[in-house]
């Protein structure tokens, strides 16, 4: 994905926020986040295996004692959209009231899906639901265990995922465009409570913990980008031992290649590579498909869309505290870190999905961020983890061993078990890199506003300082080797966001309800 | 020791929970802006 750098008036300006902006290296917010990102990635350079460990362990103290209160988050915060979508606040508009969307739906739809459309739909669209049928068919037979792999893999990237984002870019889009606040996560707070010690100090933090977990959340994505374009390549050329030396070449050329873009204004260019990268990947959901057992397939998908619907919101409750050991292993290392994950990516791509709905109303927003990309990561999953049951449940376990053993390799694995695979894993290693570097980019400049007083065009060395510190965290991922590493310190960094999310939530329904109640 | 972080850590969860509910009650007013 994408963000531009336009600079929007605001509408109906309760300027109470007016901290003089202090951008450049003299914001202390800037220099406190670069100093703690950059401490991080220090210590994961020097000690790679310290930090995982030490990550490893903070995040599952926090999951054992709190998992309860992610889920009941994530729950509420989507009953909360479902709810703001159906009351009369929906039909309030994200700007003036007689402002108008900028964008068509159709093209805002198409913008939406190629946010959600990170390197992580092509990473995990056949890994995902088959390592969870290897737990589950533990417990249950085959079949069962494959319908329940692709109800929690669709969990997991739907709706819930969604609402996180949504509600993060409503609060932004509403605060920015209707309340005239800066486009920062802290801003409402200020809006809401006045302007005072404590809410200042409250804005501050939130404002330096969303640029925490944006960093680390990004570095996460550049070390599992770079796996999968080092997995391909290796299944391109038939490399069995390219190991490090091919890791590090794709890196070196991933920061070759997004750092010329920080330097000059790329920003519609990266709006067109982003669409490009969603093109391809489009195009090979639809290979996929059409070339695979399409019968099977859509039986599968069809499937999976009744029962998701049908049991998502008492699954979001679900913390399987009566379940074993491995069961509850498994919740924490997937369902648990993915919402945490979620609310790591909310506040960059929560400005990015804010920043295309000005002119929408409440409703339209809620409705249009929450469906659309699930119903396409729905698609995503049902087709690429379909062709792979297909294969498993056929009887060839080839595929299981590959997921066993290297979970980035399993879509070139699949791939392969097609025709025309040399020009589809090409187009796979092309978009994921297409990915990786419009994301960095993005994530760059959405840094660089946060940390410079919400400036929305951050001068070129604050953006060269994050594309480092990115680059630098990235490196840290791809040294700790493994998922479980980053998906660890991705909690890890994401987790204290959880708190700053819900008092969005509280500033975002207050301000709703006294505007209601001016107007009447 | 694990039964005294269990402990604390969701008696901050309960607090924090406990103090969304009195921000979203309590009345604003944002002429007292005190300067800091």
């Amino acid at each position: 994905m994408a963000v531009d750098a336009d600079n929007k008036s605001p509408a109906t300006g309760n300027a109470a926020i007016s901290t003089p902006p202090r951008s450049g290296f003299s914001s202390p917010l800037l220099i406190v986040a670069l100093a703690i990102t950059s401490a991080i990635a220090i210590w994961g350079l020097v000690d790679t295996a310290g930090l995982a460990e030490q990550a490893a362990f903070l995040v599952q103290i926090q999951f054992t004692n709190r998992a309860w209160f992610i889920m009941l988050a994530v729950s509420f915060i989507l009953i909360v959209c479902i709810w703001l979508a159906l009351s009369r606040y929906g039909s309030i508009r994200l700007g003036r009231d007689d402002d108008l969307p900028e964008f068509s739906t159709v093209s805002w739809l198409a913008m939406l899906f190629a946010a959600g459309m990170g390197v992580g739909l092509l990473f995990w669209g056949t890994a995902e639901p088959l390592t969870h049928f290897d737990l589950f068919r533990q417990y249950s037979t085959p079949g069962q265990a494959a319908g329940q792999a692709l109800f929690v893999t669709n969990f997991h990237w739907g709706l819930h995922a969604w609402a996180i984002y949504a509600l993060t870019g409503l609060v932004i889009a509403y605060f920015g465009f209707r309340r005239g606040c800066p486009s920062l996560i802290g801003a409402p707070v200020l809006d809401t409570f006045g302007h005072n010690r404590v809410t200042a100090t409250v804005s501050w933090l939130s404002n330096l913990l969303a640029i925490v977990a944006i960093a680390i959340g990004v570095g996460g994505s550049i070390a599992m980008g770079v796996f999968q374009v080092k997995d391909g390549l290796d299944t391109l050329f038939g490399l069995s031992e390219s190991g490090a030396a091919l890791t590090t070449a794709v890196f070196v050329v991933l920061c070759l290649s997004y750092f010329p873009a920080l330097v000059v204004d790329l920003s519609s260019g990266m709006a067109r590579l982003s669409n490009a990268a969603m093109a391809v990947a489009g195009t090979l959901m639809i290979f996929v498909l059409i070339a695979g057992h399409t019968h099977y397939i859509m039986g599968g998908l069809v499937q999976a869309l009744g029962e998701y619907f049908g049991n998502v919101l008492v699954h979001g409750f679900r913390t399987l505290t009566f379940m074993d050991q491995p069961i509850g292993d498994w919740f924490q290392s997937w369902t648990l870190t993915y919402m945490v994950w979620w609310i790591a990516w909310a506040p960059f791509v929560g400005v990015f999905i804010a920043r295309i709905s000005r002119g929408r109303t409440i409703r339209e927003f809620i409705v249009g961020v929450i469906l659309g990309p699930t119903l396409f990561s729905m698609l995503w999953f049902g087709i690429f983890g379909g062709a792979g049951f297909s294969h498993v449940l056929g009887g060839e376990t080839g595929i299981m061993e590959v997921v066993r053993g290297n979970v980035s390799a399993v879509t070139f694995y699949l791939l392969e078990r097609f025709p025309l695979s040399l020009v589809t894993i090409s187009l796979v290693i092309i978009a994921a890199f297409l990915f990786i570097v419009t994301s960095v980019v993005s994530a760059a400049f959405v840094l660089g506003m946060f940390s410079s007083n919400g400036d929305l065009n951050p001068s070129v060395k604050i953006k060269l300082s994050w594309g480092v510190i990115l680059g630098a965290l990235g490196a840290v991922m791809i040294l700790s080797g493994d998922i479980a590493a980053i998906k660890s310190i991705i909690a890890l960094g994401s987790l204290p966001f959880v708190f700053v999310v819900l008092l969005l939530v509280v500033c975002l329904l207050k301000t709703l309800k006294t505007e209601i109640r001016t107007e009447a | 020791m694990n039964d005294l972080v269990d402990t604390i850590m969701n008696i901050e969860v309960f607090l924090f929970i406990g103090v969304l509910v009195w921000l979203y009650f309590k009345p604003v007013n944002k002429d007292n802006d005190s300067s800091d």
